[in-house]
């Protein structure tokens, strides 16, 4: 007897109940990790719509400029945010449809791939969306508040933002879907690093500094910011949806409703003809794509040169190679720990996910420290150039927290799991965890140190003070990694291979929240501490008892968990 | 009940399955052998329309897996070596949920799942979530759910991975049983104990090419060498395949 399902609602079904078991399972796991998840999320709901609300009022008081200021705001923010919905949607669509086991599993049963694309589109556009809904949603009240609309306002821009978010997951699937089937063409290479570079270029072109002098900014302020808002004025390009999402939103909230449902209209028809077409038209394509992802060699397969390379390269070689080359110079260190130091070099490398976060954070932070030169006129009075250069400390400390926790926490978890091969080494345990310490401390500390030094430099600060700047980076740093390193060995987690899944248990939460509890009151410390601000300083007495106190609790949150997670190791059972 | 004609897989340079010709009549217990690397689960990945061959073709119960993919599917049960499964569902949740994708009614998902899961010993598990359950017991979970909608031809790849011996014996005789009742049993493993014990034909793949093929006595007779099956395989995986293959005969 046959029965009559729809595989796609089964397929929602069963997920949703995964996804529902999965949030309950939060709860179960430990009060603290929830409480603390509570806690970040309500804060920052909070928070942000505070300080949105602030900013809307007081770009508001601006005498015939507020009104469009704001809605400049909105409509910058809104294109923006369609840029990064849709490279997310890329990165999470790919991954989804062609790195994915439920995708494989379900190849197999007799769903066809038109239901299996339209499942995986789903699960995408909420994994890619759903932040930004969170991100937005206490802008969106605020706005409402300052403007004070009417209730529907709010039911509108839900309704709205939902229509958004499937035209760049639209996009963005179609981009994954043309990836995976053209990647190793040269000529989709060709093309797509073209774009690439060219979109890169030409939005460097586009938002270089404009040179503005104080007598431009005291005479002609309308002048100044014409030129600004004349460098926004892409964000208002008719044809893009967040345009039609902006004005939408725009209009609705001054009571011009007719405007507004013209461009609902808009949006709402895009929606349905991508919809539709991404629906019906894209099963097909989906698994020829599946099938050249698996199928092919290599991505640079087709570039004739690069393989008569490789085959002319001479047998393989058994000699070191060139990072234990290098290593050996470290003559002081054993064989095994430079073994061991050349294996954790190798891993990171290799793992594009790793280093691709870390270039990311810390790029970020570099361009924008770099960038600091562009205000060197603004930044002439001592104070703002000490709160800037503090600011910068505190910023480097938090990315390193991050991914102090993301990755310098799971590496005991994750060698445990490897137990057979370091574990049972002559090496030893204790030696392992001290030369993984060793390396992250080491290799953060060029990072922190160099964009400290570098934020010190682009500020004009003497000497005295880079040093101080130095210096106290370069506690923070050792402070975290040992707290990250310590914390791992006290809570490891020998059942998962996933980093991430690692640092979401309880020592991971543990260890972010402690990271930045650290770095806030180390930053506040430091100010009062600081030699140059004497006033302040009184309220601890002396210069030196707010750095002895730093110095206090660097050595209680770095090398404490170190220390107890190096005895723990003495009496250590898998 | 499979038929690869002219079956070739290239990834880049590398051909994984190479003119593989092969014909698994319904109710035969067929297994694939083969060294590392051979083409196996290439093969395997093939017959169940993961990736799209080449060239050549692959008819699973007389569909063409490529142009008629879900009338294939719906007649092919595939349990992989690292099998999927979600989670944080219950097995009963999962047999009912992999039933329901094969439109099966509920009474005769339960009635299946009922008489499967004392087959399997899984009664215990039924009610708890997967993400505990040993591997061996999930391997168990998987084949079940593979079985289930009474599949027309079952591909298996390693099904003993991380069985104790006694949920050993019990897939031997449940896969036994069923090949003798019609269902075509395509299994693609390591240990030959199993192949030389359950199969009624066996391949031999090396190096993309199915370099032998027949019966136990077949084997031994295009070897040249006498005894066990393990003699049989380090003999024929040995040679050359460009030569072995003319050993083989076209099935």
């Amino acid at each position: 007897m046959q029965a009559s399902y729809c595989p796609l609602l089964l397929l929602l079904r069963i997920n949703t109940l995964q996804a529902w078991r999965r949030l309950k399972s939060i709860r179960e796991q430990s009060s603290f990790l929830w409480s603390v998840i509570a806690v970040f999320i309500l804060g920052y709901l909070a928070l942000s719509f505070l300080l949105f609300h602030r900013g809307l009022k007081f770009m508001g008081r601006f005498p015939g400029l507020g009104g469009l200021l704001t809605e400049r705001l909105l409509f910058l923010l809104f294109a923006f945010l369609f840029a990064l919905l849709l490279l997310s949607n890329l990165v999470i669509g790919y991954t989804n449809l062609f790195r994915n086991r439920e995708t494989s599993y379900l190849l197999a049963l007799p769903v066809s791939t038109q239901t299996i694309f339209r499942w995986k589109f789903i699960e995408s556009t909420l994994l890619a969306s759903w932040a930004f809904v969170f991100l937005i949603a206490p802008l969106l009240a605020a706005y409402g508040l300052t403007r004070g609309v009417p209730w529907h306002f709010y039911l509108l821009t839900l309704f709205l933002i939902g229509l958004f978010i499937v035209l760049p997951s639209v996009a963005g699937s179609w981009l994954a879907v043309s990836l995976g089937r053209y990647l190793d063409r040269r000529a989709f290479q060709l093309v797509a690093l073209t774009l690439a570079f060219g979109g890169l270029a030409g939005a460097a072109w586009w938002f270089q500094p404009e040179p503005i002098t104080d007598p431009m900014l005291e005479t002609r302020v309308l002048t100044v910011l014409d030129r600004l808002l004349l460098k926004t004025r892409f964000a208002q390009f008719p044809f893009l949806p967040s345009y039609w999402l902006s004005a939408g939103v725009l209009n609705w909230s001054e009571g011009a409703l007719a405007s507004a449902s013209f461009f609902v209209l808009v949006l709402l028809s895009y929606v349905l003809f991508f919809g539709f077409l991404s629906f019906t038209r894209t099963g097909g394509i989906f698994y020829e794509a599946c099938s050249a992802v698996q199928s092919r060699g290599g991505i640079l397969e087709r570039w004739h040169w690069l393989r008569a390379r490789r085959h002319n390269r001479r047998n393989f070689d058994f000699s070191p190679g060139w990072l234990e080359s290098a290593l050996r110079a470290l003559s002081w260190v054993k064989s095994d720990t430079r073994a061991l130091v050349a294996k954790d070099i190798r891993l990171f490398w290799r793992d594009t996910t790793q280093w691709g976060q870390t270039f990311v954070l810390f790029g970020l932070l570099g361009a924008y420290i770099i960038n600091l030169r562009h205000f060197s006129h603004q930044l002439t009075n001592p104070f703002w150039v000490n709160l800037v250069a503090y600011l910068n400390l505190g910023a480097c400390s938090l990315n390193l927290a991050t991914l102090t926790t993301r990755f310098v926490y799971p590496q005991f978890s994750l060698e445990g799991k490897r137990l057979w091969v370091v574990g049972l080494a002559p090496l030893g345990l204790g030696r392992m965890v001290k030369a993984k310490f060793a390396l992250a401390s080491s290799a953060s500390l060029c990072i922190t140190l160099g964009l400290v030094l570098l934020s010190c430099h682009m500020l004009k600060m003497p000497g005295s003070r880079t040093l101080y700047f130095a210096a106290a980076v370069t506690v923070m740093t050792f402070a975290l990694n040992g707290l990250a390193v310590g914390l791992g060995v006290l809570y490891p987690n020998f059942k998962e291979d996933n980093p991430s899944k690692i640092v979401s248990g309880f020592g991971g939460t543990f260890c972010l929240v402690l990271s930045f509890l650290y770095i806030a009151v180390s930053v506040v410390l430091l100010a009062l501490g600081s030699p140059w601000s004497r006033g302040r300083s009184a309220v601890l007495g002396s210069p030196e008892t707010a750095w002895l106190i730093f110095l206090a609790l660097s050595l209680a949150l770095g090398w404490l968990p170190l220390k107890v997670g190096l005895r723990r190791l003495a009496r250590f059972e898998l | 009940m499979v038929e690869l004609i002219d079956l070739v897989k290239r990834f880049g340079e590398l051909t994984a399955v190479n003119g593989v010709q092969l014909a698994v009549r319904r109710g035969e217990f067929f297994a694939l052998l083969g060294p590392n690397a051979a083409g196996k689960t290439t093969t395997i990945k093939l017959i169940a329309g993961l990736m799209k061959p080449t060239s050549g073709t692959v008819c699973v119960a007389g569909f063409d897996v490529q142009k008629q993919p879900l009338e294939a599917r719906q007649r092919l049960a595939y349990v992989p070596d690292f099998p999927f499964l979600y989670e944080k569902l219950t097995p009963w949740e999962f047999l009912r949920f992999t039933g329901q994708l094969f439109q099966m009614a509920e009474s005769r998902i339960q009635a299946a799942a009922r008489e499967l899961a004392a087959r399997f010993n899984l009664e215990p598990y039924l009610s708890k979530p997967i993400e505990g359950l040993s591997h061996g017991t999930r391997q168990r979970v998987a084949i079940v759910s593979a079985l289930l909608h009474d599949p027309e031809v079952f591909v298996i790849d390693e099904p003993m991975v991380g069985l104790d011996p006694q949920h050993a014996r019990v897939v031997k005789d449940v896969l036994k049983e069923r090949s003798l009742l019609g269902m075509t049993v395509f299994v693609s493993t390591h240990q030959l104990s199993v192949a030389e014990e359950m199969a009624d034909r066996i391949g031999i793949m090396h190096q993309g090419r199915l370099i032998a093929l027949g019966t136990r006595d077949d084997l031994r007779r295009q070897s040249g060498a006498a005894g066990a099956l393990e003699k049989v395989f380090l003999a024929l995986t040995a040679q050359d395949p460009e030569g072995a293959v003319e050993k083989a005969p076209r099935a």
